[in-house]
Order: C-alpha cells, then sequence, then structure tokens
C-alpha cells in the first residue's frame, strides 16, 4: 500500500518532471526515484494482468501441448500433435477465409461510416446529446442480446425484414438471411458493423475535438474548401485517432466472438466460422471435441493477430507521424 | 503516433488477444479418487436445466431433504443446456469434477475411469427397478455407470385444424401416406408446410432416429457401427426428398434448429406436423391454446408397427476421496418415489423405472408415450465413440440434406469416422 503522504510526494512531481525531462535531461537519482514510484503506481495493473493474462496465457501454451480425453481429462504429452491436428483440420482453409473476410469486411466499412458519423456528431446542433446517446446504445448492450434480436429481425418466416422487404415488393418471396449461404457472411458482417461503429465514432470524435481551432482558422485565411480542408487538415490531423481506432478494431473484430456464433449457431458445420468460433467449436461443438486442440488453436490466433497488428502498422507506417 | 507507442500498441495488442485466447484454455489434470478417505461434509451436484419454471425448485428442495436426511451438505449447481459440456469439461480439466453430474452422456466418462459402477453406490433394489432399456444403454463394459434419472420419447404431433382443412382423416401410418398428408396440407397455402423438420445442429441426431428406427435401420447392429447401412442411406434420401424433390417442408431443413426453427412453426399453427415430446405437448398447453393438435406413433416406411426414439439422461458418481457414502445416500433419496416421480412429472418427462410406469399409468395425455416405453429404441449411448459420433451427426447431417447434398457420401464419411473411434 501507498501512504497518503507517498501519494503527494510522487503525485506533485509528474507533470513538471517529464517536461523538465524533455528539454534537459533529469539526474539519474531522480529517475530512479521515479522507477520506485512509478513501480509503486503500477503494481495493481501489474498484478492484475499477471493474473487474468499472464498465468491463463501460460496454462493456454501449457494445455496446447498436452492430448485430452472427450471428457477433459488430461491423458498426457501431446507434442506438437494438436497444432498439427489444427492445421491439417478440412475446415482451416475455410476458416482462415472467413476471418481475413470477417475483418476486412467489418472494420473498412465501421471506419468509414464512423469517420461520417464523428464528423457528424461533432457539428452543433439542437439534440446533439441524445443523438450522441443514442449512437453509444448498440456498444453498451450486451452482444449477445444484440445478436439475438438480430436473428429474429432477419428470421425467414418471422423476421420483420422480411416482412418489409416483401411489402415493398423488393423481394419476391423471403430471403434466408442466416441459412442462404450467399447471405450469411453479408448478415453476420452488417451486425459486426453495427456494433462496432459506436466505439469507432467515439474515438474519431475525440480525435476531432482535439484539432485547434485555430488550423481551420488558418485555413479558411488561406482560402481553403471544404473539400481541401478535410483532406488536408482533418484527415492528416486525425491520423492518430485513426490508427488507433484502426488497430483496437482489428483485434477487436478478429476476437469477436458473440455476434459470429450466435448469427451462425443454425448452420452446421465451419462453413461460416472464424478462427475464434473455430476454436470454441474444436473443444465443445465438434467431432474432435478436444480442449487440447482448442488450446493450440488458441495460442495460434494470438500470434496471427500479432501479425496482423505488426503488418498493418508496418504498412500505414507509424513512423511518419505529426512531421 | 510517436515511436515509442508502437509498443505499447503492440503491447495492447497482446493483452487483448492472449486474454481472450486464455479463456478458451485452461489446464490442470484430472485425479480420480477412490473413494476411500475420511467422509466429506458436502457434496456438489451439477444438474443441467430442463426448465427455468421447475428444475431449481425441485433441487433446492431436494437438497433440504438431504440435508436434514444425511448431515451432509449438498451444494447444487444448475447449468443451461447450451453451456453444461463446456463448464464440466472445464471441471473435469482442473481436476475439480463435481461428485454428481447430470448429463445426455456418461461412456467417455467411465472410460476414462472417473466413475462409480453400480455396484459401488447404487441400492440392489433401485437397479433392479429401472427399466431395461435404459439398464441397457447406462451400461458400459458390463457394468452400469449412466443412471437414468428421466426420459422422453417422440411421437408425431400434428394439427387437427389444419388436417380437417385439408381433408386427411387420419395421422399417416406409412411414409406414402405421410408425403401425401404433407403434400396436401402444404397446398393450403398461407405460408402452411405440411412438415417442420430439424437437421439443423441442436439435435440433427434424433430427427435422424426416430425415421430410421421406422425404416428398420440404426445406428449399430450386432455390435458394429451401421450408420452407412442401406436402410439409413434410404431413410435420409428419404428425409432429403421431403424438402428437395416433394417440397413439403420448411425452408432450409438442414439449417433449422428445433426449439427456435421447428417447434414455433408448429406452435403459430403454420406446420401440420413436427415431432415432438412431452415439453412441446406442455408449452402448447400452457402458452398456444389455440393450436389444436393430436398426438399419434410415427408412420413406418412400410406400414409395419410404430417404432420410437426415446431418449434419458444420466446422473453419474464421480470417484472422489471420502464421497462414496454421501452419493450412495443421494442415490437412495433420489429414487425415492415421491423425489424421482415428482421431478419428472414437474418437468413433463417421462419415468425411467418400473414402478414409476405405474405411477404415471393413470395418466391418459402420457399413453401414447408409455405404451411404447418398454420397447424404446435408444441411440448407443454406451459406447464412447458415440459421444463423438454425434457431434459429427449433428455438424454433418444438414449438409447432407441440402438441394446438392449427397445422403450416401455423408454418411459414409460418419461411418468412416464412427469406425475409426472418432
Amino acid at each position: 500500500m501507498v501512504s497518503a503522504p507517498d501519494l503527494v510526494r510522487v503525485a506533485a512531481p509528474g507533470p513538471p518532471a517529464e517536461t523538465a525531462r524533455h528539454r534537459a535531461g533529469t539526474p539519474r537519482r531522480r529517475q530512479r526515484a521515479m522507477g520506485r514510484a512509478a513501480l509503486w503506481w503500477l503494481s495493481p495493473a501489474l498484478l492484475l494482468i499477471g493474473g487474468v493474462v499472464i498465468y491463463p496465457a501460460i496454462e493456454l501454451i501449457d494445455a496446447s501441448f498436452g492430448r485430452y480425453s472427450i471428457t477433459g481429462l488430461r491423458l498426457g504429452p501431446a507434442g506438437d500433435a494438436n497444432y498439427t491436428n489444427v492445421l491439417a483440420h478440412p475446415a482451416t482453409p475455410a476458416v482462415l477465409t472467413n476471418t481475413l473476410v470477417w475483418v476486412v469486411a467489418v472494420v473498412v466499412p465501421t471506419i468509414l461510416l464512423s469517420l461520417a458519423l464523428a464528423q457528424f456528431l461533432s457539428l452543433e446542433f439542437a439534440g446533439r446529446r441524445i443523438v450522441r446517446w443514442a449512437v453509444l446504445v448498440p456498444w453498451a448492450a450486451s452482444l449477445v442480446i444484440t445478436s439475438r434480436l438480430f436473428t429474429l429481425l432477419f428470421d425467414y418466416y418471422h423476421g420483420i425484414l422480411n416482412r418489409l422487404l416483401l411489402a415493398l415488393h423488393v423481394v419476391g418471396r423471403p430471403v434466408d438471411w442466416l441459412g442462404d449461404d450467399r447471405f450469411t457472411m453479408l448478415s453476420i458482417v452488417t451486425v459486426g458493423v453495427f456494433v462496432t461503429v459506436p466505439f469507432t465514432t467515439y474515438v474519431l470524435l475525440a480525435g476531432l475535438n482535439a484539432i485547434p481551432e485555430e488550423v481551420y482558422e488558418a485555413a479558411r485565411i488561406d482560402g481553403a474548401g471544404w473539400w481541401q480542408t478535410y483532406r488536408h487538415v482533418t484527415l492528416p490531423l486525425l491520423r492518430p485517432a485513426l490508427l488507433v481506432a484502426a488497430v483496437l478494431n482489428i483485434i477487436y473484430v478478429f476476437n469477436s466472438f458473440p455476434v459470429v456464433y450466435t448469427l451462425n449457431d443454425r448452420n452446421p458445420g465451419f462453413s461460416h466460422d472464424t478462427s475464434i468460433t473455430f476454436m470454441y467449436k474444436l473443444a465443445f461443438k465438434s467431432a474432435d471435441h478436444d480442449v487440447g486442440m482448442a488450446a493450440a488453436a488458441g495460442v495460434m490466433n494470438v500470434a496471427l493477430i500479432l501479425v496482423a497488428v505488426v503488418i498493418y502498422l508496418r504498412l500505414v507506417d507509424w513512423r511518419k507521424d505529426h512531421s | 503516433m510517436r515511436p515509442q507507442h508502437r509498443w505499447a500498441l503492440v503491447a495492447g495488442a497482446l493483452a487483448l488477444s492472449l486474454g481472450l485466447a486464455a479463456c478458451s484454455g485452461g489446464t490442470g489434470a484430472g485425479t480420480a479418487g477412490s473413494g476411500n478417505g475420511d467422509p466429506v461434509k458436502e457434496i456438489k451436484v451439477v444438474i443441467a436445466e430442463m426448465s427455468k419454471d421447475h428444475t431449481a425448485a425441485f433441487w433446492n428442495a431436494f437438497a433440504k431433504t438431504y440435508q436434514r436426511r444425511t448431515g451432509v451438505k449438498l451444494k447444487v449447481q444448475i447449468i443451461s443446456w447450451n453451456d453444461v459440456d463446456q463448464q464440466t469439461s472445464t471441471m473435469v480439466q482442473n481436476g475439480n469434477p463435481p461428485d454428481i453430474l447430470n448429463l445426455n452422456a456418461y461412456a467417455s466418462y467411465a472410460k476414462d475411469g472417473l466413475l462409480y459402477d453400480s455396484d459401488e453406490v447404487l441400492p440392489d433394489r433401485t437397479k433392479a427397478d429401472i427399466l431395461d432399456a435404459f439398464v441397457k444403454s447406462g451400461t458400459y463394459k458390463n457394468k452400469l455407470y449412466g443412471f437414468p434419472d428421466l426420459s422422453s420419447v417422440r411421437a408425431l404431433f400434428y394439427n387437427k385444424k389444419l388436417f380437417a382443412k385439408a381433408g386427411v382423416a387420419h395421422p399417416p401410418r406409412t411414409w406414402d401416406e405421410f408425403v401425401t398428408t404433407a403434400k396436401k396440407i402444404t397446398a393450403l397455402g398461407d405460408g402452411t408446410v405440411g412438415y417442420a423438420q430439424p437437421l439443423g445442429p441442436e439435435e440433427a441426431q434424433a430427427e435422424f432416429s426416430i425415421w430410421l428406427f421406422n425404416n428398420g435401420g440404426d445406428w449399430k447392429s450386432h455390435g458394429r457401427w451401421s450408420i452407412n447401412s442401406p436402410k439409413n442411406v434410404q431413410t435420409l434420401r428419404f428425409l432429403k426428398d421431403l424438402s428437395v424433390k416433394h417440397k413439403v417442408t420448411q425452408n432450409n431443413p438442414g439449417k433449422t434448429n428445433r426449439t427456435d426453427g421447428a417447434f414455433p412453426l408448429f406452435q403459430h399453427g403454420k406446420a401440420g406436423m413436427v415431432v415432438g415430446f412431452g415439453p412441446l405437448q406442455a408449452a402448447l398447453d400452457s402458452d398456444y391454446p389455440d393450436v389444436d393438435y393430436g398426438i399419434a406413433p410415427m408412420p413406418s416406411s412400410g406400414g409395419g408397427p410404430p417404432q420410437t426414439y426415446g431418449v434419458t439422461d444420466y446422473l453419474m458418481a464421480f470417484k472422489k476421496a471420502g464421497n462414496r457414502d454421501a452419493v450412495r445416500k443421494f442415490y437412495e433419496l433420489y429414487y425415492s418415489p415421491d423425489q424421482i416421480n415428482t421431478w419428472i412429472k414437474a418437468e413433463g418427462f417421462l419415468p425411467v423405472t418400473k414402478s414409476g410406469l405405474k405411477v404415471f399409468a393413470s395418466d391418459p395425455s402420457l399413453e401414447v408415450y408409455l405404451d411404447t416405453l418398454p420397447n424404446v429404441h435408444l441411440t448407443p449411448t454406451d459406447d464412447p465413440t458415440w459421444d463423438k459420433v454425434k457431434i459429427a451427426v449433428q455438424q454433418n447431417l444438414g449438409e447432407a440434406v441440402a438441394s446438392d447434398g449427397d445422403p450416401q457420401k455423408v454418411l459414409d464419411r460418419l461411418q468412416q469416422m464412427a469406425e475409426s473411434g472418432g
């Protein structure tokens, strides 16, 4: 525990010390004291990370090398059999393709939509507060509940979407949104975008609010039009927020379980599974019913998303920044 | 973004994705106790939830009675059917199984040597009271490990109003009659379907089972897997034809589940026929009084005597240090007539004991089931391989009945899988 005087002593020199360090550097002793203080401050978070991330991760890796019975009983070591079994699984290529489609098809439209929505929400208008709240709702609602509601909307017989399209004579007969292979992924992606937009919008809205009014003023004085201002002032200054939104969304969407699982629960096989729902099915809902294989799939999922994020950061050239 | 932030991002990514992946993992060797050791003061029972209204009510009352009689505390954990597999698997993984587990499978647990057999924990007269069909299905390698707790038998539910409208006098007795009837009902139009057919992953094995038993087929015959026997292939072709050729089912049966697909159609008067059981009957009586329904035996392919498909769940007991006596007392109490029959009645299921059969015989609404119960066909739950085959069936059968599906190929694949031990 940190006592109250400690808190005061530690807290007080915070920001000034940092600026000082940036300007001229700090004596070493002072830096060590800072380090110790930082450790105190970090300890709850470190404990939490140790307990809920590091420890389970070690267990996960351990499980991925174990041979398990269908009951969950560990029978012995498996070597790398779990990994090779996952890679050799007949569904793996389709699952990987689905994962790529799912992540790209959700993240790209989400960011585009959120850019527009954030721009809109940053305007002053009557009732803005209500609209801002409304945008948050899909994010605040439980994903399982949202997904279950969408299965009702999409339902072949009772769904309101089909009723609407039939009444408007857009379609001649109902569309099986979740069962017809041509539409299943599209339907799931739509829900994915719906639940991802709120968070992204708010990240971008925060980014927009952080852009100082002066630069717009300068743009105006220089005679920039609306599009020029947006293209050459807003977007470049929004870059950090966009980058954060994109990376967080890639991870979040990649790891999204409830939407894909709930909307796909009527379909046999793995033809619409992503690597996350596949991992779950390997453990409990497939003929493999193998915790070890699922753990191996889990380890590979982590590796996959890390590689994806690193590649993404390379592609967008994160170094090129405020310059 | 400043360069050092890159590592913050990567670290964040690692933390986020690890946290999620870790949810699926967890390890720990399960260690089976011998049952010896100091007697325990508490045992834990995991029960799969049959209904929101009755399951918890019965088991909480049961726990009180048990504790009063034995002085041992009974901790009851009720888990939904969706999660029970996953949670029990995690418990076993962590070496911490419950003392008693209620599930629809037991053989894999018996194979892993985790369970008590009946000689160890079940009173002799209780064992003698269990119906023969369930003793058979609960026996693995000549020992009874799967103690049945309740059962259900399927039958053909039909909508009398739709039958009258379509001019059908009686429920079909042969498969030909079935097709004719279903066609007449489908012809009524207005979105009416002749037969609601659930072959989606929820319970495809059940739907297929009842039809194949009525074609003289079976999952295993003479101790060998017979999944792709000509009779079974014929059955699956017939089921496929219902939607693809005759067009008398709802849209996309291979992707329709029972509880959120087929049953609702029947409950809203949109389906002429559906294979149902006690809980559907209870739901119709309490929530859908407008549906005037009848219950008939299943039609058989050639008009022979109708066969029924039954399901039983099991209450199995895990070997743990010092729990044998407490577990034995649990079964003594559970199988006493006023306990077991109370629960079965509340949940709308059927008895598993000879004495229970007599008690329930007085209920005329159960007649159609009870007559067939002693000769019921079950799936081969006594074979640990079935625990995997069942899931493979659930995940594959839907593909076989799609318009481009190949019943022979799918059943061949399942047969091959079963023969290689899952």
